[in-house]
């Protein structure tokens, strides 16, 4: 009988098959996605928030496909996977729901949701892993899905080049990760565990624990390789062509969880395996989540289509969660998670209104666009002004939370009347990314929404198709905004225990 | 049943299909190909049923075929591969008839329609049948007439398409550079039998590991024979013939050298560097030859493969690549238990290998049956003709779509493991960094262009003239099925293939 | 005066039989003569194989293993000259050359 995070994995893939041999394309990815989203709620549900540190993992399942060294297609979750676990399922649902109908597809539909499908499950796989190898396995299942539909359904001209290199990007990227991972299998799993818990374990362990020499350059190639997974600045110029050029429940996907994976493998893998490397190298990630920040947030200003802009923003945003993860500590750990989730969601709803807009007006350069368009489609107005205030962080939203958590959790190793360390350098520059943010975010609201209208089409406003998935992100985002309590929760068994931030 | 049956029984195959050929009136041809695909899949099932002796002492048989408790495993796994590439290559040989008898048959001087099939189908159980026995080999002389029984076969099967200029062309090419080599690997046997005084392989480790070793003319003899085994599994920088020869030569053919062939070369130089690895000396030097083999192999097959638009030409440069991984594995130096013990299975050279070689097995056939199809159709083997493939095809498509993820390594199939296995031994044995950077280098590159197929058939649109509909007969889509499946599920639970192995 | 005929000589002979055939393979372009090289070299081998088998001796009888190994060497290389050979007619037939240089239709 597998497990219910068996079930969680496999059912996409199940329902690509399904549709692979004939089943209808756009129902079956639906109902695939809404059968995912109540598994995970329960999943969530039977979550025991209650236990006293040392309980690792819940709900765990291992099938032991290899004695030796010992490798098994295993599943568990703790508060971090849980929450980014929650994300995919939300996001997933959103995306599906979003994508064009078959009719309006121009090539095969099949194909289309097929791939949808195939990343969602590569991104759960991924986080729900408790097993080294399938944690990196897992995630490499996005790889061809995104190649094929960039290439095929992507939009613009130069579709074909972005589709080459988010490939490329991505798959050297991998490979680098691949071999600081085996490093890690060899050294820390001393060649015969794959098994995350036991190899946290050993790590920090002080008989089994390895050289600073070690963890320094195998942290280095962790770095680099989830650096280029998550487009931390300056591996991050494959992000924004990319999502700007991709069909849209891909960018929604790939921009709004699979991203995150970067950031969760930091986090969950080099964080308490290589504590001493982490230390070491961290006023080198300090100056680049700056880079991030501040430099790719000015980037961002200057953009002249709205797609890219948001993807832009994307990858900026990405240094906010760095800076959480740097430092560290049950506050830092929280928001950066937290970050995730509220990130990932107002990235995906930000996409799927572009999206919108793209159908309506065939492009997204603000010059074409023109303005005004809040009195053409005044639905389309609202929900978008709401993903951009959510995306600047205002209160009420997750990302408000999730940032304040963040800054709070870099001064909060503070001792009074020290002087500033690096870190709360980069954390008091890195408030004015807010500021930039804000800027983009309601310069690109006002062009499009507000003053005289210039267009002379009449779209429709957004049909039950377009609204659905938007609501169903927005409410998220509030729900989690007003009471962060709802997913906090999941993340103290974690942070107490050894899995997040060590001994 | 005593494990030397199996070769008898291929090799009583191949007479029968001979006589078959003559004496049967056959209808269709197509039939000899059949009678040897059901055989020959029974003695794949043989293999697990196979007993070995409980003594070889005394016995001269022996001398010639290993039967060493460490290496039936690995012997029962090579002939596995022989015998599943056979039969995967009859089905494709026989797919491939209406292409093959333009270039044979010619109905028109009064020969029969299909006149020169038969022996298309015979000749590869033939050279399985070698491909099986050095799987075993163990002394000098029967590794040499083994391998030889293989290459001459082939030299007839690349050039089998004699009224077609490639074909031909790539047989003397292949003539040629199989004959030098061939002259390479006899005088290194020669020197190494002058060195050691025997030519059982036991006893060449035992003479080369004393002290008293001449070690220069031991290592004058490993160069012969390291150039004449880096001609047969195409290692650079002896790999110029592998393009040319695996372009000109009939697909199934192709598909057969690139797979079988490189089997057997890779046990074979298993076999003779294991007998060098044996003293510190010695394994000093010839560990520091694989490495640099490995990296120009690694840095060559990659490298050169990206600018290809012949999809032939291509696997070919990929086979290179791929040769490059397997010598990666035998750079990394084997390690040894201190207590004694028997090292798992991937810890040590040949396991890696094996199992690469598995999966190597797996993918390239796939495409090669996908290719096979396609050029039923057309001409053309240039990346052009497979454009839009997914609208003409799309069965043949997504498997083509899976051989190339896999070729390139992609996780969740076989191909990944296969490498996965290789790095983890090179990281894990400390490999010199330049040899792991060569992988990752190389590693890739393979994702360029094999995902340059794959967006060839996915985004472009099929070009004018070959945008038909193409057909593909039930044996060759049921191999393809069971292929995706298998790349598939070792992919997950590599146990599959390594489970084989006992 | 008078030397004894030693391993040695052989050997040298037999290299140089080898490299011979070698260069014969490298620098001719008619396959015929490359054909012919290719057979010295073999031919140097069952020399050296004789010589070693002859002075590897154990209470004064010979290793005739290395005779054994010149027996298959011989026999296969008889085999690989009738292919061989049918394949260079064949060639011969459909292009009118025996010059390796003509033959160099596939590039890249």
């Amino acid at each position: 009988m597998p497990s219910s995070l068996e079930i969680l994995v496999f059912l996409p893939i199940l329902a690509a098959l399904a549709i692979g041999f004939g089943a209808p394309a756009r129902f079956t990815a639906i109902g695939a996605a809404i059968i995912n989203l109540g598994i995970g709620l329960v999943a969530a549900k039977s979550y025991n928030v209650n236990i006293e540190g040392g309980a690792v993992f819940q709900l765990e399942s291992s099938r032991v496909l290899l004695e030796s060294p010992k490798l098994a297609l295993a599943f568990g979750v703790d508060g971090m996977s849980l929450i980014l676990m929650l994300l995919t399922v939300i996001v997933t649902l959103a995306a599906v729901w979003a994508s064009p109908a078959e009719s309006k597809i121009k090539g095969s539909p099949k194909l289309y949701y097929i791939s949808s499908l195939l990343i969602a499950a590569g991104a759960l796989g991924a986080f729900l892993s408790t097993d080294l190898f399938f944690l990196y396995a897992f995630h490499e299942l996005a790889l061809i899905p995104t190649f094929l539909m960039i290439g095929m359904y992507g939009h613009g001209k130069n579709r074909k080049r972005t589709a080459w290199t988010i490939t490329i990007y991505l798959g050297v990227g991998s490979l680098i990760l691949l071999a600081g991972l085996i490093a890690l299998f060899v050294n820390i799993g001393q060649n015969d565990t794959f098994s995350i818990a036991e190899m946290i374990v050993r790590a920090q362990d002080s008989e089994t624990m390895i050289p600073e020499a070690t963890q320094s350059w195998i942290y280095l190639l962790l770095l680099v390789g989830f650096g280029v997974l998550v487009s931390l600045f300056p591996f991050h110029s494959w992000a924004p062509d990319a999502y700007a050029d991709a069909p849209t429940p891909i960018s929604m996907l790939h921009a709004g969880v699979l991203k995150k994976f970067g950031l969760y493998g930091l986090i969950r893998i080099a964080g308490p395996m290589l504590p001493a490397g982490a230390e070491k190298w961290m006023n080198l990630v300090l100056v680049l989540l700056l880079g991030n920040i501040i430099i790719l947030g000015l980037v961002t200003i200057a953009q002249k289509r709205l797609d890219r802009m948001i993807g832009m923003s994307s990858v900026m945003h990405m240094g906010y969660v760095f800076l959480g993860v740097v430092a560290g500590g049950t506050i830092g750990i929280s928001g950066a998670v937290l970050l995730m989730f509220a990130h990932g969601v107002s990235i995906a709803l930000l996409f799927a209104l572009a999206g919108s807009l793209r159908e309506r007006f065939g492009s997204l350069e603000f010059d074409k666009l023109g303005g005004g368009l809040g009195k053409l489609v005044p639905k389309l107005g609202l929900l978008f002004g709401f993903a951009a205030f959510a995306s600047i962080g205002l209160p009420g939203f997750a990302n408000f939370a999730a940032e304040v958590m963040i800054f709070f959790g870099a001064f909060q190793p503070m001792e009074a009347n020290a002087p500033l360390s690096f870190l709360q350098w980069a954390a008091i520059i890195s408030l004015w990314g807010v500021v930039i943010s804000a800027v983009y975010m309601l310069r690109a609201f006002r062009k499009i929404f507000k003053g005289p209208l210039t267009t002379t089409e009449t779209p429709k406003d957004m049909s039950w198709n377009e609204r659905v998935p938007a609501l169903l992100l927005i409410v998220s985002l509030m729900l989690v905004g007003f009471y962060p309590e709802i997913l906090l929760k999941y993340l103290r068994p974690a942070l107490e225990s050894l899995t997040l931030i060590g001994s | 049943m005593p494990v030397y049956y199996l070769e008898i029984i291929v090799v009583v195959l191949g007479l029968v299909m001979l006589m078959a050929d003559a004496f049967v009136k056959l209808e269709d041809k197509r039939n000899i190909a059949w009678f040897a695909v059901l055989v020959l899949s029974v003695v794949f099932l043989l293999l697990f049923k196979v007993s070995w002796p409980e003594s070889t002492e005394g016995s001269p048989f022996w001398k010639f075929y290993d039967a060493e408790k460490g290496s039936r495993g690995f012997s029962l796994f090579f002939k596995g591969i022989a015998v599943l590439t056979t039969i995967i290559v009859l089905i494709m040989s026989a797919e491939f008839r209406g292409v093959l008898l333009k270039y044979t048959a010619k109905p028109e001087d009064g020969a029969h329609p299909q006149s020169g099939l038969s022996e298309f189908f015979t000749l590869p159980v033939f050279a399985c049948a070698g491909l099986m026995w050095m799987a075993s080999a163990n002394n000098l002389a029967s590794i040499f007439v083994s391998l030889e029984a293989v290459t001459i076969t082939f030299y007839i099967l690349v050039a089998y398409m004699r009224r077609n200029v490639g074909s031909l062309e790539a047989g003397v090419k292949y003539l040629i550079l199989g004959a030098l080599s061939t002259g390479f690997l006899v005088y290194g046997f020669t020197w190494l039998f002058g060195v050691t005084g025997t030519m059982d392989l036991a006893g060449i480790k035992e003479q080369l590991a004393l002290d008293s070793v001449n070690v220069t003319a031991a290592l004058f003899a490993f160069a012969l024979i390291i150039v004449a085994l880096g001609f047969k599994v195409g290692a650079a920088p002896f790999q110029n013939w592998i393009p040319d020869v695996y372009q000109g030569a009939p697909t199934p053919i192709t598909a057969f050298l690139s797979v079988a062939s490189k089997a057997a070369g890779f046990i074979v130089l298993l076999r003779i560097s294991g007998c060098f690895f044996g003293s510190g000396d010695l394994s000093e030097k010839v560990g520091a030859v694989f490495v640099v083999l490995a990296i120009l192999t690694l840095l060559f097959g990659n490298l050169a493969a990206l600018p290809q638009t012949n999809f032939k030409r291509l696997l070919a440069y990929s086979s290179i690549a791929h040769a490059g991984f397997l010598l990666m594995a035998l750079a990394s130096p084997i390690t040894l238990v201190a207590d004694g013990k028997e090292p798992p299975l991937l810890d040590t050279s040949i396991g890696v290998i094996a199992f690469y070689l598995g999966a190597y097995l797996l993918m390239t056939l796939l495409a090669f049956l996908v290719m096979t199809a396609v050029r039923n159709q057309q001409e053309d083997d240039s990346l052009e003709g497979y454009a839009g493939l997914a609208k003409r095809s799309p069965f043949l498509a997504f498997s083509l779509l899976v051989s190339m993820a896999s070729l390139a390594g992609v996780p969740l199939t076989a191909g990944f493991f296969g490498k996965f296995f290789v790095f983890k031994l090179a990281i894990q044995n400390g490999a010199c960094g330049w040899l792991i950077a060569a992988g990752v280098i190389g590693a890739a590159a393979g994702f360029y262009y094999y995902f340059k197929v794959i967006a060839s058939m996915f985004w472009n649109a099929p070009a004018e003239g070959n945008d038909g509909p193409i057909p593909v007969s039930m044996p060759a889509k049921v191999v393809m099925v069971l292929l995706i499946i298998a790349i598939f599920a070792v992919g997950i639970v590599p146990n599959l293939i390594l489970g084989l192995i006992k | 005066m008078e030397t004894e005929l030693t391993l040695n000589h052989f050997l040298f002979v037999s290299g140089l039989l080898f490299a011979i055939g070698l260069a014969g393979v490298l620098l001719r372009r008619n396959l015929i003569v490359i054909f012919m090289c290719l057979e010295l070299m073999l031919s140097a081998a069952n020399l050296s194989l004789v010589a070693f088998s002859r002075f590897n001796t154990t209470d004064g009888v010979p290793n005739y293993d290395g005779q054994v190994l010149l027996f298959f060497i011989i026999t296969v290389a008889a085999a690989e000259v009738a292919v061989g050979l049918a394949i260079i007619v064949a060639l011969f037939r459909s292009r009118e050359t025996t010059d390796v240089s003509d033959v160099t239709s596939m590039k890249g």
